[in-house]
């Protein structure tokens, strides 16, 4: 176990095998007599939060990001590997550990709609066995805190989708949990909700010093909101690191150049370290050049050559800029392509970064 | 203690239901007492002549009898329906899984709910069962005591043979289905439920001692209706009607051992299956 750590998966792995009866082939509209499917949810899976991280996982539709979170909360059984919160296994002390986390888990309900936001709170409150005039003091600090103080006393049904929202965060901090799981906690929420969802999200990481982890599409928000990204294809991690570190990562040292006149692309083939080189299409000359150089003197050593030809070719050099990666080009990169780097920090895990 | 406070958040919960929504409560009873006088009418009439059909109800004690029985039913019909159409409907909107991440369990979160829902059923069937009794000109021998402690026994055997059912649709959704036919039949052995009935060969009987209405209903209906009189023969006279406690009829035994033997194998079944579901992560899904 990692110190301090308030989630842990170590190793943990899930299949899913359904069986059907007289299926009909979805391809070829054949019946079948039996059919059985198994899918990976789930693939040796390994990685930690710390307490006030927020811990972002990425993955496309059906990669085990949800299958993840219910590992944690005890909705999953694992088949491999285990999980742990605060130190304590989450399948032997169950009970325990389910006091200490809070979930948002998507496209649910949660809250009971006939009900107000405060009735609902005090309901899910006394579940998670709060009691007392305790009860009540935190069901309005939380409204008060989500915003939603001017709604304590209107039905669920008539909340929008976004309020809808921020009430399920406050059900799922009803019981002060040290950890909160939040499942996509921004989708389809228009922009100002999710902008409030987000500043809430941080506020509490921060200054409560809870550990979070958010499951989103959603590569603004994970690029905004969290510490370090995981990301996960087909139940495995494929990459695990800082979001600095990782947008860093992926950065292909391109440099723009914007300059007065043309120059010929064929002077700079023969610097070493260079790769492309090439015109983008804009009104004004804006040459593309890739270093490939791998250590970081070779690069500085062909920046300087690069100089010196604007220089003799008396070019006016207007700008000099790095194209950098957004999180949502990686995230196409490390999801579609084959890629075999070993993008998680340390070997398969990502337990001990922060 | 931590059923208790389950409990009391139901009850809150269901009570703030019952008064925001008060006019649909009280449709409902109105409804239902409608549909109870509909048929008993057209049960007790449909073997009489026409010229009757009009008159008063000429046999209280019958439809009292039917009354009952179908209160009965749809007690076994609704406890059983939490667990199944219930249980469906918490899936589909995501409030299971909150139950189940409720560190009382899904179990505790379970029978809070149906206690307090049954006891809510129980207060409107009881004033639907006086007002229908009334109406017909029948009468009901409320004996508190023998009434609660059936009453509770009744509903334990039920909850016990929900939780297997249940225990069934957390991992088959599709169990939820068949059930409707099992609550169905349970519903109208509630309805013909008499002590005649036991009078079949043995394994037939037997079936009927081991399903969870059956003893149930005919103990009610002996201490509601009969007012726990047995007529005892008398050599050389009429037949007389002497007072023969409830807890000395031998349906309230088998009730007993039904309830232990129900909720012994209903809350084995539904643990082992929450766990199941689990592994098989079909607690969501529906």
């Amino acid at each position: 176990m990692t110190d301090s750590a308030l989630v842990e998966l170590k190793g943990v792995s899930k299949r899913f095998s359904t069986s059907h009866i007289l299926p009909v082939d979805e391809e070829t509209r054949k019946r079948h007599f039996f059919k059985k499917r198994e899918v990976c949810a789930a693939d040796d899976i390994s990685f930690a939060i710390a307490p006030g991280e927020i811990f972002g996982l990425l993955g496309p539709n059906g990669a085990g990001k949800t299958t993840t979170v219910k590992m944690i909360s005890g909705l999953v059984r694992p088949d491999t590997g285990e999980a742990f919160v605060k130190g304590m296994s989450v399948e032997r002390k169950r009970r325990q550990i389910l006091r200490h986390v809070g979930v948002v888990l998507e496209g649910t309900r949660t809250s009971l709609w006939p009900l107000t936001p405060f009735e609902n709170l005090v309901y899910y409150g006394m579940l998670k066995d709060v009691r007392g005039p305790i009860l009540k003091e935190r069901a309005h600090d939380l409204l008060d805190f989500i915003g939603l103080q001017d709604k304590k006393n209107v039905q669920v049904r008539r909340l929008s989708r976004g309020q809808k929202q921020k009430l399920a965060i406050c059900i799922a901090l009803i019981a002060d949990p040290h950890v909160l799981l939040l499942d996509e906690p921004t989708t389809g929420l228009d922009v100002q909700s999710s902008r409030a969802i987000k500043d809430k999200v941080m506020e509490m990481t921060r200054e409560q010093g809870r550990g979070v982890l958010v499951t989103t599409h959603d590569m603004h928000v994970a690029q905004e909101l969290c510490d370090r990204i995981a990301i996960i294809n087909h139940g495995k991690l494929v990459a695990c690191r800082r979001t600095e570190s990782l947008l860093e990562y992926f950065s292909e040292q391109i440099f723009v150049f914007r300059l007065d006149k043309p120059v010929d692309t064929e002077l700079f083939s023969a610097i070493p370290g260079i790769g492309k080189v090439e015109y983008e299409k804009t009104d004004e000359p804006s040459l593309l050049i890739q270093l490939a150089g791998e250590s970081e003197e070779l690069r500085s050593e062909a920046l300087y050559k690069i100089v010196r030809i604007f220089e003799e070719q008396r070019c006016l050099l207007r700008s000099i800029s790095q194209r950098k990666q957004n999180l949502e080009s990686i995230f196409l990169r490390l999801t579609t392509d084959n890629t075999d780097i070993d993008m998680t920090e340390k070997g398969n895990t990502c337990l001990s970064s922060w | 203690m931590s059923f208790l406070l389950v409990m009391k958040a139901e009850l809150v919960r269901s009570f703030i239901i019952m008064r925001r929504y008060w006019f649909r409560t009280l449709t409902g009873l109105v409804l239902g007492y409608g549909m109870l006088m509909v048929l008993v009418a057209g049960f007790i009439y449909s073997r009489e002549g026409l010229e009757e059909r009009v008159q008063q109800f000429d046999d209280p004690s019958a439809a009292t009898n039917f009354i009952l029985g179908f209160i009965v039913g749809m007690f076994a019909f609704g406890v059983v329906g939490m667990f199944t159409q219930g249980l469906q409907g918490m899936a589909t909107t995501g409030v299971l899984e909150q139950l189940c991440m409720s560190p009382h369990g899904l179990a505790v979160n379970f029978m809070a709910q149906t206690v307090v829902s049954s006891v809510a059923t129980i207060l409107s069937s009881g004033i639907m069962v006086y007002a229908v009794t009334w109406s017909v000109g029948g009468m009901l021998h409320w004996d508190t005591i023998p009434v609660l402690i059936l009453l509770t026994l009744t509903f334990f055997n039920l909850v016990g043979f929900g939780f297997m059912v249940g225990g069934l649709v957390l991992v088959f959704k599709q169990v939820g289905q068949v059930a409707i036919l099992v609550r169905m039949g349970l519903f109208a052995l509630a309805i013909f439920a008499k002590e005649e009935l036991l009078a079949n060969p043995w394994p037939f009987t037997f079936l009927l001692h081991i399903l969870p209405i059956t003893d149930a209903t005919i103990c009610i209906k002996y201490v509601l209706i009969k007012g726990q009189m047995r007529s005892v023969a008398v050599a050389g006279a009429d037949p007389e009607m002497v007072f023969s406690s409830v807890f000395a009829h031998s349906s309230f035994y088998w009730l007993i051992g039904n309830c232990l033997f129900w909720t012994f194998v209903g809350l084995t079944i539904f643990r082992f299956m929450e766990n199941h579901s689990r592994s098989k992560g079909t607690l969501g899904s529906y």
